[in-house]
């Protein structure tokens, strides 16, 4: 175990210097936009996944986040206020938001709360698309720099991949495992399920709402209401999915997987990414849950055991 | 007609049932007694194809029958009341005798069929309008065994036909029961009430914590306290 | 004013019923809630365009193809898919039911976007531009038809379910799965044509928003969203109430494209579907249940 630990404690160290020094190393703006993407998703699907993927409750407004987040942050710094304040208000406001949504949201069970989120972030995204309809421009267009960019996405995806890591293996992290698998139940054991949904609905927002004020520094111009497109939900939480909710390293494989094979695919047709993707996703909820994380695993104990080795056969109840 | 061998049957990951094994030939009457829980009715859901057995075999008319869909066996010749009726509640007397008929042996037949249960149940006749869900328990009971009838079964399965019937009702019901056996229909009855049980069938099964522990016609089983305290108590 | 906002309100809503129709009848049915209704909704309209600019034949009558279409489709995406889906205990069901109608629904909006671009199409033909003025109000064509192939399938629906062998099996499936079983009833086929019907309703759907609006490959979510709140208006699996929840959603929306703006028309009926949720989730004529 504990040799385990060093290698993968190593390995983790390694990749954030290297992915640190990246700019040094490759100077290609498309590449280093490649790289942001990636951490931009790597920050949104890790995110999600805390609510989603460990606490189980299926949000389908994570854009409202990524959306508000965003918005704060373009409208303060566009108006002159230092970046700084303007990007951790875009994180605040989102946890406001999420406040204000959370204790009637989940008053809703299972289903009811995926589609009344869906309801909220398009009620935002028409709502903030009506109010704000031009383009905004960064004006200081002539002094953009890429590279400060990159190591704001970085850090953040540090940062949220490291408070997921940190909070799933804490007490709260049990006690929301514990939420997902199944509510009532984790009552009985004195387990409140609203303040572990709660909690993992702030840190879910907090951070989306940060990757929303990344996203409004890097953006030179867009619309306002862009970030509360669904795709903003809906990519996220199918890299989430193909990587394996549940899990630390699943959103940042899915993230890494859909970018790549995104990329992949422009150069042959285009869109055909989203087409192999929801193929995908569809197939691991269906066949394979734990996403690829699960498919690594399997492959692990197969390797080890051998093809020859036979389960015992299991009880066969008829489940029509 | 059906023969049951030696099988086990698992409900919700749980082992409900352990090596049972029975018989039932034609024309009989067969009771399956035993304590609530003894697995009584998880043995009749196996044989209609709700469940699936895990191990053994299952064999009606010569055909094995263990892995089929429910609407293959109903098709076959078993047709089951369950417990409580399970009526639809929500249609009329005659639509959910109409029902009965679904499959294509036995729609062809329909009209002679209902005639036939309104011969045996003349109150079901009477409230062929009337939503199901609006009648008593004694005769939802009823249109639940007639609604099976309508399948042209030649196996009928009966999951505690009594149950909250008062005493009167309780008589009457079997007294249907044995007409039924009459016209030809074999029965396999799972009761509580196992004076009544051993009444009416020809032979019973003693079921106890899902295994078969006797089985006889009523003088072969008094032996077994549970069977003896109903008699007295 | 009010008169021509009431009416204009219902006619929409017929609509909106229509398509909510098809879903209320697979959610009734089977508990799947197939957010990529709006996708199928979109798949009918561009059969009917398709077979309205390539074949000439009249908007309405594309009716019949769209129906038959997705007929076939949604068979289809059943067997598939669904039917892989339907066998899990309740809970799990109804959530991965959701997730992989989702992942469906993305599937075809790119599907749709490959084959057909993001062009805007629509179904526009020579009378489909006139009205009726009746004591002051207008009565425009294409709306009255909403009303009278909403109220035509809405019938044909209850009358198929009435009074149709099959009908009453799915009907008795919905009372009692285990019992309906027991008659020898293949639940598996019900699901499956209850399904299909329910593509087939949508596919009508998109006949009518193809000559009322236009259809794009991502209409999808708009339409699946107007679909949940009319379902969850009138009541979660009553056929009935989905009519009368699509003219709630209809009203409303009008009424707030007047008196606010016709910018807020969708948010208007997405409010009201979060505060139904909140504080009447089985609609206003569903049965509370437990």
């Amino acid at each position: 175990m504990n040799k385990k630990r060093i290698i993968s404690f190593s390995l983790l160290i390694i990749t954030i210097i290297a992915m640190a020094l990246l700019p040094l190393v490759i100077k290609k703006d498309s590449s280093i936009n490649l790289a942001i993407l990636v951490l931009l998703y790597m920050s949104l699907a890790s995110s999600w996944n805390i609510l989603g993927g460990y606490t189980g409750q299926t949000n389908l407004g994570h854009a409202a986040f990524f959306g508000i987040g965003s918005l704060t942050t373009r409208l303060l710094w566009i108006d002159g206020f230092p970046f700084f304040p303007s990007f951790l208000a875009g994180g605040f406001v989102a946890v406001a938001l999420a406040l204000l949504i959370g204790i009637p949201a989940f008053k809703l069970r299972g289903v009811y709360f995926a589609i009344g989120t869906l309801a909220l972030a398009q009620i935002l995204n028409i709502t903030v698309g009506n109010i704000f309809p031009e383009m905004s421009f960064n004006p200081a267009i002539s002094d953009y720099q890429i590279v400060p960019r990159y190591y704001l996405f970085l850090v953040l995806a540090i940062l949220t991949i490291g408070t997921a890591y940190f909070l799933v293996n804490s007490k709260w992290g049990l006690g929301m495992m514990a939420v997902r698998e199944g509510e009532d139940a984790a009552e009985s054991l004195g387990i409140s399920a609203l303040r572990h949904k709660l909690l993992a609905l702030i840190v879910s927002a907090f951070f989306a709402g940060l990757v929303g004020g990344a996203f409004a520094y890097y953006h030179v111009s867009y619309y306002l209401n862009m970030p509360f497109g669904p795709e903003w939900t809906f990519d996220p939480m199918m890299m989430a999915y193909i990587g394996g909710t549940g899990t630390i390293i699943g959103p940042i494989i899915g993230s890494i997987f859909f970018v790549g094979l995104k990329q992949l695919l422009v150069w042959n047709v285009g869109e055909y990414h989203l087409i192999i993707f929801g193929t995908l996703f569809i197939l691991i909820v269906l066949f394979l849950p734990g996403g690829l994380v699960e498919l690594w695993k399997k492959a692990q104990t197969y390797l080890r055991r051998g093809p020859s080795q036979k389960k015992t056969t299991t009880p066969q109840v008829a489940k029509t | 007609m059906l023969s049951i061998e030696k099988i086990d049957v698992y409900y919700r990951e749980l082992q409900a049932l352990w090596e049972i094994s029975l018989e039932v030939n034609e024309g009989e009457i067969i009771a399956l007694i035993g304590p609530n829980g003894a697995g009584k009715t998880t043995t009749l859901n196996t044989i209609s194809g709700l469940l699936k057995p895990a191990k053994g075999e299952i064999r009606f008319l010569d055909k094995t029958i263990g892995k089929e869909p429910v609407n293959k066996i109903v098709e076959l010749g078993i047709s089951q009341v369950p417990e409580s009726g399970k009526i639809f509640a929500g249609m009329s007397v005659y639509e959910n005798l109409e029902l009965g008929a679904f499959v294509p042996k036995a729609r062809k037949e329909k009209k002679q069929s209902l005639e036939r249960v309104y011969e045996i149940f003349p109150r079901l006749s009477e409230r062929q309008n009337q939503q199901a869900g609006t009648l008593s328990g004694g005769e939802r009971q009823m249109l639940a065994i007639g609604r099976a009838l309508m399948s042209k079964p030649s196996l009928l399965m009966l999951d505690e036909p009594s149950f909250g019937l008062a005493p009167i009702l309780v008589e009457q019901m079997f007294e249907m029961i044995k007409k039924i056996n009459q016209q030809g229909v074999t029965i396999l009855l799972v009761e509580q009430n196992i004076q009544a049980a051993l009444d009416l069938a020809h032979r019973a099964y003693l079921l106890e914590n899902g295994r078969i522990v006797g089985q006889g016609t009523a003088k072969d089983l008094i032996s077994f306290e549970s069977v003896r305290s109903s008699y007295l108590g | 004013m009010l008169g021509q906002i009431l009416v204009f309100g219902i006619l929409v809503g017929a609509l909106y019923g229509l398509v909510a129709l098809g879903l209320s009848l697979v959610f009734g049915v089977t508990k799947i809630l197939n957010v990529a209704h709006g996708e199928l909704v979109m798949l009918g309209g561009y059969a009917s365009f398709w077979a309205f600019s390539l074949l000439g034949l009249d908007p309405y009558l594309t009716i019949i193809i769209s129906f038959v279409f997705l007929f076939l489709i949604g068979a289809f995406l059943y067997r598939l898919i669904f039917s892989r889906t339907v066998k899990l205990p309740e809970e799990t069901k109804i959530k991965n039911t959701l997730l992989v109608a989702f992942g469906l629904s993305i599937i075809l909006q790119n599907l749709a976007l490959r084959f057909w671009t993001a062009d805007e199409r629509g179904i526009t033909a020579s009378y489909l531009g006139t009205a009726f003025t009746v004591l002051g109000i207008r009565f425009p064509v294409v709306r009255l038809a909403n009303l009278v192939v909403a109220v035509f399938f809405l019938v044909a629906l209850q009358l198929f379910l009435r009074k149709t062998y099959t009908g009453k099996a799915i009907r008795a499936t919905v009372q009692n799965w285990e019992a309906a079983s027991l008659m020898g009833i293949n639940i598996h086929k019900v699901y499956l044509i209850s399904f299909a019907i329910g593509a087939a309703l949508a596919g009508v759907a998109g006949t009518l928003v193809a000559v009322n609006y236009s259809i794009q490959p991502s209409m999808g979510l708009t339409w699946t969203l107007k679909a949940l709140i009319v379902m969850v208006l009138g009541g979660l699996g009553s056929i009935p109430g989905t009519l009368v929840g699509g003219l709630i959603l209809g009203v409303t929306e009008s009424t707030t494209s007047y008196f606010i703006s016709s910018n807020y028309r969708e948010v208007a009926g997405l409010v009201l579907f979060l505060l139904v949720l909140i504080f009447r989730p089985q609609g206003l004529f569903g049965v509370k249940e437990g």
